[in-house]
């Protein structure tokens, strides 16, 4: 049995593991929510993000300004998606939109391989972020503890957007019937073009933040795609507080599982899922009736 | 010679059951190979012979893929072109017993599965003689099983578990980069002296069959010098992040942080475990350093980072035949040949010289001069090599490595001082510890 | 025994000559015989996929599981020496993934579409997660499982090993071909039937009595089995067991691979296995193309997903059967056209319903029950908003019951509740003064509870024979049956229900049409017909009228009086008209709550009836004269 301690900085670590789980879910949420459309592109949207970083990094040197250029080419990238290929898919079965995002993801990621390599790239913390920080029980990494700080702003900002502007009423109305919110004769399609250009924002915002503590090699995004998944699966589909909360508890659930034994996080996690699905299919958020 | 080849033949050739091919020349009497076998004679031609290559283009393991492509295509294309460079190695003329190699590549993707179909496709469409490559030991695994069934020739590539000449090991298979323990034995005694001898040591183990391989050989290695085992955490591969393991290991109060992850797993564990503060408080070691660790990480998380390695290129300064291949290697790719590199590179020559000692491509010929080296060892990029006859692991020497602080460096890819070279000899496992068993030559 | 069609077995025959031939014809191409053996291997993985995917509309993304569960089950066995016969070790594989498919289906098909995607792919992950590190001593970890042994034919001395090259691609084929014959046979019984129907509408399966779940776990559990026998076979066939058959990717690769060759067609996975291979094959040889090869397929597969969306096969077999229904479909849709410019007289409805199949019986004591439906005390709210509230009447046995109101007053909700579709926030339903509520909608349907809907909820893409069978299986069959081997239209009783429902509905002539070729007025008999096919003992109409022309209207009613003489209906309907008509009791529904019920004339008469009508008068004349009505 793990000591008092180290369960604590488990929990603690489960947070900032947590809340990186939320950006993505909630990116994969917003879209899937609204548009319909699960985005199998996810993981490889990630990894873009990631490169956006370094390149940037290069470019610029400082890692706002990155971040800020990277938004920029996230967004671009998210609305050429959108008007070429996602566009004609609405009207199209689930199961296509799920096959022709997959295949943009083969794309992304081996357009990266072709452009970059197959080596991982190097994106240095941030200067303000090096190093680590006593927490009297434990030393964390300051970069982390920042991180936790900045993706809870993020998702703050994202709450804001869809929960207090008039796009995101149109937004969250479109979740719940989207049919009727072109019946009110409201610009469906802009609004979700802005939609999913904010998703994928959101989990290029992700990937540029984690650039700097993972490996950046094209293949990165696949392992967070998965657990996303399961976070949806947890908080519910379409649901915003879902993805949070979802993303928290997929945290919580790998972080403490390490306690005991890190072999076993992934499964544990797998576990809750199908646990989940037993007791409450729908998701801890979701509503009932939607599949 | 140690041994009778014939003897050995019909030795090994008593009580098999040989496939139809086979049969009419062992009943001539005491023909020294079977005069068809697998593609040969089929596959050697009057001009050329063709060799399969194959390596992971794309997926996770397409950064080593690709520099083992590098060093395979380098030597082919020396070996093609004769001259100076295949003299000095001991090859006569241009090309192997005046044939020129042709050869094509094949994107593994890191499955073995997809190896196996490859290498298929060479054999049964392009009657290669030899296929090579590999970068995990599970594609070696997996084609060594495939060159045993079609009696074709392969050398593995990048492949680091005991398996490979272990339970794995097949007759027609080699392997020329040293074994989990080989690393381990040779590593230990070094690190142990330049760190001390009562260290407590935390280790970081991905959950694979590679990974605890290389843990039990190291874990067994730095306990007979002194070491303690305060921690060990195992992670899933292909972990992304792994604060909850580091979390522990910088909670542990261990001197020495090993960190058996490898290729990306290496580069985000030891990325991380910097911002953990773990690399300021423990001295890192690293069983088996992967190709580009040392750019990917960079200079400033891996000074001080002690390592085994299949080769590193200041090695050169001991070994002219390294010498020759770091410069044709770094003029032609622009950067310094790494681990794959290298192991493409030297492999294809050793191939080429068995083949003219044999005097013909016939695999099996070759495979008994393989097996003979010893007597008449290789001179290589690495010094004097041969391949043991009981389990076809090279014997050969290893370079440990430290990692060099950013102000020592002599240019942008001088990230190691090779602070020994340990003789292969002394480190081997009997030869019977993993279980080999080789198959019968036809 | 029934007769047989030569011509039924085309496909089969075709497909054995294909099989025969390529190993002769196709390797000057590039086509191995172990290449043709690895396509073989993925197809029979594909007809798995094919079924759940193209038949029950069920996309997954986690197959590698199941092909790795038993491919490695096989392998370990062999290796360990725990099992001799390979053939032994292929069935207890196959017998494993299915066990597991069973398990993860069970908690997979509890949602559809999206979420089954992401769920399917989560445990494919975690049976990777496992296989890597919990079961390595088994499984070999990422090293896999090398030295499996090829299977033999015979004993003693004339035992044959079936080894690499031509044998095994001999062996592949007939597992490739009994696959094939086997799916076909599924994809014609009644299971599989359902299937299409559930990929058609879901919700209406389950309304008409059958059990979607199960069906969609058995579709789901084939699928694992046809996987587990290709994983079983990969061992034998290159002497070495992958762990990648667990991966992802696999997962990946064989749903792009069934999409390329056309979901749906059985075909679709060799043509799709065969293609991908040799392409992925032939463009690295290209010079300085190497690990482009990859790119350049994704975005070949984009550009199929957007443009040909039946995948090659699924393509050639649409436009083939364009053209061999062009005439019989342009006729139908003539007529059709024909039909909704008034220019085919309504037909009267001429015999009286006597349907061949009987009604589900009414148990013991309650045979003779006066009362057919009871509902005590109904309520539903949605949130704060109480859409049903506290409503409570009686159903007499063998009326025609009508349940009115103005527009909001919750008659729709009130409708789903006696369904059992939609669960009452308190009260219950008796059906013959069993208690109804909480069994379900598909328990209800087997109980003779029969709903025809206000928003027509047809199977499209199904024939109106196809979708009246449908129905008429529900009855036959019960909830569940796994008759996977038997033809579809196999059953007497079901076939002579299917015709009287055509004479019925005045539908014979458009017995082969597909549903959604038919007029606006054939869909709604046809709506209300799949309920009759039931046989069921209450029939539930929800504006059975709505959108009708005036001489539909007339014909329809005259269908439901008939109906009524054999069978309990209760109906919502706005045309008060044809509600005084019909209805020998109404319920008058405002609000969410009762406001009267009584006999006919009476409510009629009913003085707050009359006020709480005529403030939403004009709204309901004005709804009266459209084609599609809001809910109410």
């Amino acid at each position: 049995m793990p000591s008092t301690a180290a369960l604590v900085s488990q929990a603690f670590n489960g947070l900032a593991l947590g809340s990186l789980l939320a950006l993505v879910a909630s990116g994969l949420t917003i879209i899937l929510g609204t548009l319909g459309v699960l985005n199998f592109a996810h993981g490889a949207l990630f990894a873009v993000g990631a490169y956006t970083a370094f390149v940037m990094m290069q470019a610029t040197h400082s890692f706002v300004l990155a971040l800020l250029g990277g938004c920029a080419v996230m967004l671009i990238i998210g609305f050429a998606m959108e008007r070429l290929v996602i566009r004609h898919f609405y009207a199209r079965p689930d199961e296509d939109q799920i096959l022709v995002t997959y295949g943009i993801g083969i794309v992304l990621v081996e357009a990266l391989r072709a452009w970059f390599g197959g080596n991982s790239q190097r994106v240095p913390v941030p200067s303000w972020g090096t190093g680590a920080t006593k927490l009297g029980f434990m030393v964390y990494p300051t970069y982390r503890l920042q991180l936790i700080g900045i993706v809870a702003a993020l998702l703050v900002g994202l709450y804001l957007v869809l929960y207090r502007t008039s796009v995101g009423l149109v937004v969250r109305a479109g979740i719940e019937n989207a049919g009727m919110v072109g019946i009110l004769g409201i610009d469906v399609r802009r609004t979700f073009l802005f939609v999913f250009a904010v998703g994928i924002v959101a989990v290029g915002l992700a990937g540029m933040l984690y650039a700097p503590v993972v490996a950046v090699t094209p293949d990165m995004g696949a392992t967070f795609m998965v657990q996303s998944f399961v976070v949806i699966v947890l908080g519910g589909l379409g649901s915003f507080p879902g993805a949070v909360i979802g993303g928290l508890i997929a945290g919580e659930i790998i972080s403490l599982t390490s306690a005991f034994d890190s072999a076993y996080s992934e499964v544990m996690l797998y576990g809750l899922m199908a646990l989940v699905l037993v007791a409450r299919p729908q998701g801890l958020f979701g509503t009932e009736g939607r599949v | 010679m140690l041994f009778d080849r014939r003897k050995l033949l019909l030795g090994g050739a008593a009580g098999l059951i040989l496939p139809g091919l086979a049969r009419g020349a062992l009943a001539q009497g005491a023909p020294l190979s079977p005069a068809q076998i697998g593609t040969f004679p089929d596959g050697v031609s009057a001009d050329s012979v063709f060799v399969g290559l194959n390596m992971p283009l794309t997926g996770v393991f397409s950064g080593d893929g690709s520099d083992l492509k590098l060093g395979y295509e380098l030597a082919i294309a020396q070996i093609n072109a004769g001259g100076a460079i295949p003299a000095a190695w001991g090859l006569k003329g241009k090309g192997v017993l005046g044939r020129q190699i042709r050869y094509k590549v094949a994107d593994t993707e890191g499955k073995p599965n997809v190896a196996v179909q490859a290498a298929t496709q060479f054999v049964q469409r392009d009657k290669a003689i030899l296929f090579q490559g590999s970068v995990s030991s599970a594609e070696a695994i997996a084609l060594e099983e495939l060159a045993s069934r079609d009696k074709v020739l392969y050398m593995v590539g990048i492949a680091g578990s005991n398996d490979v000449t272990g339970k794995n090991c097949q007759r027609y298979g080699f392997r020329s980069q040293q074994n989990a323990y080989m690393a381990a034995k040779a590593l230990a005694p070094v690190v142990a002296k330049a760190l001390g001898k009562k260290l407590k040591a935390a280790f970081l183990v991905p959950d694979y069959t590679y990974g605890q391989t290389v843990y039990d050989s190291f874990a067994k290695f730095t306990k007979e010098q002194g070491w303690t085992q305060v921690l060990k955490e195992t992670v899933p591969l292909g972990t992304a992040d792994y604060s909850s393991a580091l979390l522990n290991i910088a909670n542990s109060g261990a001197d020495v942080f090993i960190n058996i992850c490898f290729g990306s797993d290496a580069v985000a564990s030891t990325k991380q475990a910097e911002q953990f503060g773990i690399l300021s408080s423990m001295k890192l070691v690293v069983p088996n350093l992967s190709s580009f660790q040392d750019k990917e990480v960079g200079p400033e998380l891996m000074q001080g980072v002690y390592g085994s390695c299949d080769f590193w290129w200041t090695i050169q300064d001991r070994y002219p035949l390294a010498k020759t291949f770091v410069e044709t290697f770094s003029e032609k790719n622009k950067y310094k040949p790494r681990w794959g590199a290298h192991i493409g590179y030297m492999q294809t020559y050793l191939w080429a010289l068995s083949v003219e000692r044999a005097g013909g491509f016939n695999p099996v010929d070759v495979i008994k001069v393989m097996e003979a080296s010893k007597s008449q060892p290789y001179e290589s990029t690495v010094g004097r090599v041969y391949f043991r006859a009981e389990d076809h692991q090279m014997v050969r020497p290893i370079p440990i490595l430290k990692g060099k602080a950013p102000s020592a460096m002599k240019g942008p890819e001088d990230f190691y001082e090779v602070i020994d070279v340990v003789d292969g000899e002394s480190v081997m496992n009997p030869p019977d510890l993993f279980g080999c068993k080789l198959g019968s030559y036809t | 025994m029934r007769r047989l069609d030569p011509r039924s077995f085309l496909p089969e025959l075709a497909l054995l000559a294909v099989l025969a031939a390529a190993p002769l014809l196709l390797p000057p191409l590039g086509f191995s015989h172990d290449l043709l053996s690895r396509a073989l291997n993925w197809a029979l993985f594909g007809l798995g996929l094919d079924i759940l995917f193209g038949l029950a509309g069920l996309l997954s993304f986690g197959q590698a599981a199941f092909y790795g569960m038993g491919g490695f089950v096989a392998a370990y066995l062999l290796v360990s020496g725990t099992i001799q016969s390979v053939w032994l070790a292929l069935l207890v594989g196959t017998a494993a993934a299915g066990v597991l498919g069973l398990a993860v289906g069970w908690l997979a098909v509890r949602r559809i579409g999206i979420y089954f995607a992401m769920i399917t792919l989560a445990f494919g992950q975690m049976a990777y997660f496992i296989e890597n590190s919990p079961l390595s001593d088994y499984t070999g970890g990422e090293n896999g499982i090398a030295g499996v042994p090829v299977p033999v034919l015979g004993f003693g001395a004339y035992a044959v090993r079936i080894t690499a090259g031509l044998p095994m691609y001999a062996l592949l084929a007939a597992a490739f071909f009994l696959g094939f014959v086997l799916a076909r046979r599924i994809a014609r019984s009644p299971v599989g039937l359902i299937l299409k129907a559930v990929k058609e509408n879901t919700g209406r399966v389950a309304m008409l009595g059958h059990d979607v779940p199960a069906y969609k776990l058995a579709a789901f559990t084939v699928a694992a089995l046809y996987a587990g026998l290709a994983g079983a076979m990969l061992g034998p066939f290159q002497s070495y067991m992958p762990p990648d058959a667990f991966a992802l990717e696999t997962s990946g690769q064989l749903v792009v691979q069934t999409i390329v060759g056309g979901v749906g067609t059985l075909v679709g996975p060799l043509v799709g296995a065969a293609l991908w291979l040799w392409l992925r094959d032939n463009l690295q040889l290209i010079p300085g193309f190497g690990p482009l090869w990859k790119l350049v397929l994704g975005l070949a597969f984009i550009g199929l997903v957007m443009g040909l969306r039946r995948g090659i096969c699924g393509e050639i077999l649409h436009r083939w059967r364009i053209r061999r229904d062009a005439a019989r479909l342009s006729a139908a849709q003539a007529r059709t056209e024909a039909i909704e410019a008034g220019a085919v007289a309504v037909p009267a409805v001429a015999e009286d319903v006597a349907l061949p199949m009987p009604r589900p019986a009414i148990d013991g004591r309650d045979a003779e029950a006066e009362i057919a439906i009871e509902a005590r005390g109904l309520a539903r709210h949605y949130g704060g908003l109480k859409a049903v509230d506290g409503v409570s009447f009686l159903v007499r046995r063998g009326s025609i019951h009508a349940v009115i109101g103005p527009n909001g007053a919750g008659k729709s909700t009130l409708f789903k509740m006696l369904s059992d579709e939609v669960a009452p926030s308190a009260g219950e339903v008796l059906l013959f003064g069993q208690r109804l509520t909480g069994a379900g909608v598909t328990r209800a349907a087997q109980r003779g509870v029969a709903k025809s809907n206000q928003l027509n909820q047809l199977f499209l893409g199904l024939t109106v024979r196809e979708n009246l069978r449908v129905a008429a299986l529900a009855r036959a069959r019960g909830r569940f049956r796994l008759d996977l081997l038997l033809p579809g239209a196999g059953r007497p009783e079901v076939e002579a229900q299917i015709a009287a429902m055509l004479r019925l509905l005045d539908l014979s002539e458009r017995a082969e049409t597909p549903a959604s070729v038919l007029a606006y007025g054939e869909k709604r008999r046809l709506e209300i017909g799949m309920a009759l096919a039931t046989s069921p003992n209450v029939l539930l109409l929800d504006e059975p009228l709505a959108g009708m022309s005036p001489s539909e209207r007339v014909a329809t009613c005259a269908l439901i009086r008939r109906i009524g003489r054999s069978c309990t209906v209760v109906l919502v309907e706005h045309d008060l008209d044809a509600v005084f008509g019909l209805a020998q009791r109404i319920t008058v529904l405002s609000e969410g709550r009762l406001l009267a019920d009584g006999p006919s004339e009476a409510v009629r008469r009913d003085p707050a009836v009359q006020k709480a009508y005529l403030g939403a008068v004009q709204d309901d004349a004005a709804h009266a004269g459209e084609a599609v009505h809001e809910p109410a």
